[in-house]
C-alpha cells in the first residue's frame, strides 16, 4: 500500500509547472518587445526554460517508466499474491486433507479398539462358555458315573434275582419230577385197579351166570363188609397210633433232652462222687484224728490242765459259731430290709413322676385359667370404657338439649334415647357373642396345645433318641477312624521300613535286574588293585620257586658263584623294580631340569636387579650368605661399607640395617657424615646419598685434574 | 487324526520329562560326589543351574562315565524300563558299602488315562525346578548328619531295570546290589520331585555303627 501512495503523489506538480512556463513566456515576450537590451538574458532564460522543459520531459519519461515499472511490479505483486493465495488454498486444502486423514485414522483406531474390546469380550464369553462346558462335562461325567454305578447295581440285583429264579426253577422242576413220579405211580395203581376190576368183572360175570353162587356172594359180601369194617378200624387204629407215635416222638425228644441232662448230672454226680470220696476220706481222716485225739486224751488224762484248754476252746468256738449264725441271720434281715427300701424307693419314684405329670397338667390349667381371667378383665375394662363413652354421649346430648330450646326437643330426645338403648342392647349382644367366642377359643387352643405339646414331646424324645444314636454312631465312626489312622501309621512305618530294605539293597524286587556299567570307577579301582596284586603274587611265586630251587641246589653245589647270586632275584620283580627305577629316574631328570631352569632365571633376574639398583642409586651391592650386604660407591671404589640386618627384637620393624664395617677410602668428611647421619639422624639412605655426592665431587675433580695433567 | 496328535504330544511330554530327570541325575550325582568327598574338591568347578550354584566335575574320565550312564538311563526312561537309580559309595580297601543314594523313579500316570491327563493342567517348569533345587539343597545338608567318611572311597552307579529291559550287551552287566547289613543300616527319606510323567523319590541309606 505504501508503494502505491508514493507514485500517486508525484504527478501533481506537473500541470502547475507547465502552467508557470507558459505564463513566463508571455511576460518574456512582452519584455522583449519592451526592452530588446535584455534579449541575451531572455535567450538565457529561454535556454534555461528549454532545459527545464527537457529535463521535465526526461523526468516525465522517467516517471512514466517508473509508472510502468510500478504497474509491472503491481501486476507481479498481484501474481505473487495470487500465487500466495493459491498456495494458501493448497495449504488449507492439505491441512484439511491432513485433518481428514487424522480423523480417518482416529476413526479407524477407534474402530480397531472397538473391535478389540468386542473380541476381548467374545474371548471372555467364550472362555466362560468353555468353563461352563467343562463344568457341564464334569457334571455329565458324574452323571455317567452314577448311571454306570446304578446300572451295575441293577445288573448285580438282576443277576441275584436270576440265580434265585433259577433255584426256584430247579426246585419247581424237582417238584414236577416228583409229581410226575407220583402220577406214574397213580397210573400204575389205576392200571392195577383196572385189572383187578376186570378180574372182578369176569368173576361177576361168572357169578351172574351162576346164581348158585349167589349165596357165596352174600357170604363174600358180608365178608367184604367185615373186611372193610376191619380196614376202617385198622385205619382208625393207624391214625391213633400215628398220633401216639407223634406224641411219643415228642416225648422221645424230651426224653433225649432229659437223658442229656441226666448225663450232665451223672457227670456232675461223678464229680460229686469224687467229692464224696474225698469227703469220706476226710471223714476217715477226721475219725482217725478223733481216735488219735481220744487216744491222746486217754493217754494224757492224768494232767487236767491239758484237757481243760480244748474244752474252753471248743466252747468259745461254738459261741463264735453261734454268733456267726446270728450275724448271718441279721445280714439276711438287713438285706431284706434293703430290698424293701429299694422297692419303696422305686414306688416313690414312680409316684414322683406321676406327681410331676399332674403338676404339669395343673400348671397348664392354671395358665389357661389365668388367660381366661385376663381376658375377662379386659372385657370388663372394655365395658367400663363403653359405659364412660355412653355417659359422655349422654352428657353431650344433655348439653345439646340445654343449648337448644325445649319445645320439640323431647321427642327427638326420646327417639335418641331409644336408638341409644337399641344400640346398647346390640352392643351387649355383640359382647356376649364375643365373650363366648373367646371362651371357645380359649378352650380350643388349650386342647390343641395339650395334644400339640404331647406330639412335640414325642417328637423331642424321638429326636433325642436319634441324636443319641447319631452320637453313638459318630463315636463309633471316630473310633473306627482312629483305628484306621493307627493302622495307616503302622502301614506307613512298615512301608518306610520296607523302602529302607530296598534302599539299603537287601531286597531286590522280583522281576528287576540290577545293572551297572562294565567300566565303572569301583571296577577300575579293583582291576588296578587286582593287577598290582597279581604282579606281587607272580613275584612271590617266582621267589618261592627260586627259593625251592636254591634249596635243592645248595647241597649239590655248596660254593655259590657270582652267577647264582645274580639269579637270586626273580625276573618279574627285577623287571618291576627296573620299571620303577626308570620312572623315578625320568622324574628326577625332569625335576633337575626344572630346577636348573629356575636357577638360571633366578640368577638372571638377580643380576638385572642389581644392575638396576647400581644404575639408579650409584652404589654396587654384594649380598653375602650370612645376610650381610656390602655397598661400594660407583665413584669411589675405596668407599665401601658393610651392613648387617639388625636383630628383629630390637627394632621391631622390618629389615633395618646396621653399619658394621667400612672400607679404607672414602671422602675426607666421612667421620663427620657418619656421626651426623648414622649416629644422630640414624638414616642410612641419607648417609649413603651424601657419601655418593661427596664421592661424585671427588671423582669429578680427579677427572678434571687428570684431564689437565694429560693435556 | 486326534489320537495320533495326542500320541505325538504324549511322546514329547515324555521326552521332555526324561531330559529333565536325566539332567537332575547328573547334577545330583555330581553334588553327592563332591559333598561326600569321593573325588577331591579341586576336580569340581561351579556352574549356575536351577537358579543356584552347583558343582560339576572336570575329571574327563568321570564325565565320560556319567555321560554314558545317563544316555542309557535316558533311553530306559523313555521306555519306562528303569525303576531305580542308586549311587553306591564303597570303601576302596574292603569294598564295604557305606552309603546308598537311592532315586526311585515312578511313572506318574499310565498312558491309558488320557482323559484324566487332559483334565490335569501341566505343572509349570519353575515349580519343578524349585523342587529339584530343594532336593539338591537337602543333599548338601545331609553332610550334617551322615557319618564322616575318613577312608578312601570309590563309587558305583547301579540301575534297577525290569527284566524285559533292552540291555546293550557287553557294556552293562548284572551286578551285586551292594547292600548294607540290616543291623547297621539307617535310612533318611529326602524330598521328591515330579514332572507330569515321572515322580522321583530320593532317599539315602547309610552304614551306621553306633557312636563309637
Amino acid at each position: 500500500m505504501s508503494l502505491r501512495k508514493v507514485p500517486a503523489g508525484r504527478p501533481q506538480p506537473q500541470p502547475s509547472s507547465r502552467f508557470a512556463t507558459t505564463a513566463k513566456r508571455d511576460s518574456l515576450a512582452a519584455e522583449l518587445e519592451r526592452d530588446p537590451q535584455l534579449s541575451t538574458a531572455k535567450r538565457q532564460q529561454r535556454t534555461h526554460a528549454l532545459n527545464t522543459t527537457l529535463s521535465q520531459a526526461a523526468l516525465e519519461r522517467k516517471l512514466a517508466a517508473a509508472e510502468t515499472n510500478r504497474v509491472q511490479l503491481e501486476t507481479r505483486l498481484r501474481e505473487r499474491d495470487a500465487a500466495i493465495e493459491r498456495l494458501e488454498a493448497d495449504r488449507r486444502w492439505l491441512a484439511e486433507r491432513e485433518q481428514e486423514e487424522r480423523e480417518e485414522k482416529e476413526r479407524v483406531s477407534k474402530e480397531r479398539e472397538d473391535e478389540k474390546t468386542k473380541a476381548d469380550q467374545d474371548v471372555r464369553s467364550l472362555r466362560s462358555e468353555l468353563s461352563a462346558l467343562k463344568e457341564d462335562y464334569a457334571d455329565l461325567q458324574d452323571k455317567l458315573d452314577a448311571l454306570s454305578h446304578t446300572t451295575s447295581q441293577k445288573l448285580a440285583a438282576q443277576a441275584a434275582e436270576l440265580t434265585s429264579r433259577e433255584r426256584q426253577v430247579d426246585s419247581l422242576s424237582a417238584e414236577l419230577r416228583a409229581s410226575h413220579d407220583a402220577a406214574a405211580a397213580h397210573s400204575a395203581e389205576a392200571l392195577r385197579l383196572q385189572s383187578a376190576l376186570d378180574a372182578q368183572a369176569t368173576a361177576q360175570a361168572d357169578l351172574s351166570r351162576h346164581d348158585a353162587e349167589e349165596a357165596s356172594w352174600s357170604v363174600l359180601r358180608g365178608e367184604l363188609t367185615r373186611q372193610a369194617e376191619h380196614t376202617r378200624q385198622l385205619e382208625v387204629a393207624h391214625t391213633r397210633a400215628m398220633a401216639e407215635l407223634g406224641s411219643l416222638r415228642e416225648r422221645h425228644t424230651a426224653i433225649e433232652v432229659l437223658r442229656e441232662q441226666n448225663r450232665a448230672l451223672e457227670r456232675r454226680a461223678a464229680g460229686a462222687d469224687e467229692l464224696r470220696e474225698t469227703v469220706v476220706r476226710l471223714e476217715a481222716e477226721v475219725q482217725a484224728a478223733r481216735a488219735e485225739r481220744e487216744a491222746w486224751a486217754t493217754r494224757a488224762a492224768a494232767p487236767e490242765t491239758l484237757a481243760a484248754t480244748p474244752v474252753s476252746i471248743t466252747q468259745s468256738l461254738s459261741a463264735l459259731r453261734l454268733e456267726h449264725a446270728h450275724l448271718l441271720q441279721e445280714h439276711g434281715a438287713d438285706r431284706m430290709a434293703l430290698r424293701q427300701r429299694e422297692a419303696e424307693l422305686a414306688d416313690v419314684r414312680a409316684r414322683e413322676v406321676d406327681a410331676r405329670a399332674t403338676a404339669d397338667t395343673l400348671l397348664q390349667e392354671t395358665r389357661a385359667a389365668e388367660d381366661r381371667a385376663t381376658r375377662a378383665e379386659r372385657g370388663a375394662a372394655l365395658a367400663e370404657r363403653e359405659i364412660g363413652f355412653l355417659q359422655a354421649l349422654n352428657a353431650s346430648y344433655a348439653s345439646e338439649e340445654a343449648a337448644q330450646g325445649t319445645g320439640h326437643v323431647d321427642q327427638a330426645k326420646e327417639q335418641h334415647v331409644r336408638e341409644l338403648e337399641a344400640l346398647v342392647d346390640e352392643y351387649k349382644v355383640r359382647t356376649r357373642a364375643l365373650e363366648t367366642e373367646i371362651q371357645e377359643l380359649a378352650k380350643r387352643p388349650a386342647f390343641n396345645q395339650g395334644t400339640g405339646l404331647q406330639a412335640l414331646r414325642d417328637d423331642l424324645t424321638n429326636e433325642k433318641h436319634a441324636l443319641q444314636e447319631a452320637r453313638r454312631a459318630l463315636q463309633e465312626k471316630e473310633e473306627e477312624a482312629e483305628r484306621d489312622r493307627e493302622k495307616i501309621e503302622e502301614l506307613e512305618q512298615t512301608l518306610f521300613d520296607l523302602r529302607g530294605e530296598i534302599g539299603a539293597g537287601r531286597h531286590v524286587p522280583p522281576g528287576v535286574r540290577v545293572l551297572s556299567l562294565c567300566e565303572n570307577p569301583a571296577q577300575n579301582w579293583t582291576d588296578l588293585r587286582q593287577a598290582a596284586l597279581d604282579r606281587l603274587k607272580s613275584e612271590n611265586a617266582a621267589l618261592l620257586q627260586r627259593l625251592s630251587a636254591l634249596d635243592r641246589h645248595v647241597p649239590t653245589n655248596p660254593n655259590p658263584d657270582a652267577n647264582g647270586e645274580e639269579q637270586l632275584v626273580p625276573r618279574a620283580s627285577w623287571a618291576a623294580v627296573c620299571e620303577e627305577k626308570a620312572q623315578l629316574e625320568a622324574e628326577l631328570k625332569q625335576r633337575d631340569k626344572r630346577m636348573l631352569r629356575l636357577r638360571q632365571v633366578f640368577a638372571g633376574k638377580t643380576a638385572e636387579f642389581r644392575e638396576a639398583l647400581s644404575a639408579i642409586l650409584g652404589v654396587k651391592l654384594a649380598f653375602y650368605d650370612n645376610g650381610q650386604v656390602r655397598v661400594t660407591s660407583q665413584y669411589d671404589l675405596g668407599a665401601a661399607f658393610v651392613f648387617q640386618p639388625a636383630p628383629r627384637d630390637e627394632s621391631g620393624g622390618g629389615a633395618r640395617m646396621q653399619l658394621v664395617a667400612q672400607g679404607e677410602g672414602g671422602p675426607q668428611e666421612l667421620p663427620q657424615l657418619m656421626r651426623n647421619w648414622v649416629e644422630i639422624e640414624q638414616s642410612i639412605p641419607c648417609f649413603l646419598a651424601s657419601v655418593t655426592l661427596e664421592c661424585y665431587d671427588k671423582w669429578k675433580r680427579e677427572q678434571q685434574m687428570g684431564g689437565g695433567v694429560t693435556e | 487324526m486326534a489320537p495320533s496328535k495326542q500320541s505325538v504330544r504324549q511322546s514329547i511330554t515324555l521326552k521332555g520329562s526324561t531330559e529333565l530327570v536325566t539332567e537332575f541325575f547328573k547334577y545330583a550325582v555330581n553334588t553327592i560326589l563332591f559333598q561326600r568327598g569321593v573325588y577331591p574338591a579341586d576336580d569340581f568347578h561351579m556352574v549356575k543351574k536351577y537358579g543356584q550354584t552347583v558343582l560339576i566335575t572336570q575329571d574327563l574320565a568321570l564325565e565320560n562315565y556319567l555321560e554314558k550312564i545317563l544316555k542309557q538311563v535316558g533311553a530306559w526312561l523313555l521306555t519306562g524300563a528303569v525303576t531305580q537309580l542308586v549311587v553306591a559309595i564303597i570303601t576302596k580297601d574292603s569294598r564295604t558299602p557305606l552309603e546308598r543314594w537311592v532315586f526311585d523313579i515312578n511313572l506318574v500316570e499310565q498312558p491309558s488315562q488320557e482323559a484324566v491327563k487332559q483334565a490335569q493342567s501341566s505343572k509349570p517348569e519353575a515349580e519343578i525346578q524349585a523342587e529339584i533345587r530343594s532336593i539338591l539343597k537337602q543333599i548338601v545338608s545331609t553332610v550334617t548328619f551322615l557319618p564322616v567318611i575318613d577312608e578312601p572311597t570309590v563309587f558305583n552307579i547301579l540301575v534297577y531295570t525290569h527284566e524285559s529291559a533292552n540291555v546293550p550287551a557287553g557294556e552293562w552287566v548284572d551286578t551285586d546290589p551292594l547292600a548294607i547289613e540290616a543291623s547297621k543300616s539307617q535310612q533318611v527319606k529326602l524330598r521328591n520331585f515330579s514332572t507330569d510323567v515321572h515322580r522321583i523319590e530320593a532317599m539315602v541309606s547309610y552304614r551306621y555303627e553306633g557312636d563309637s
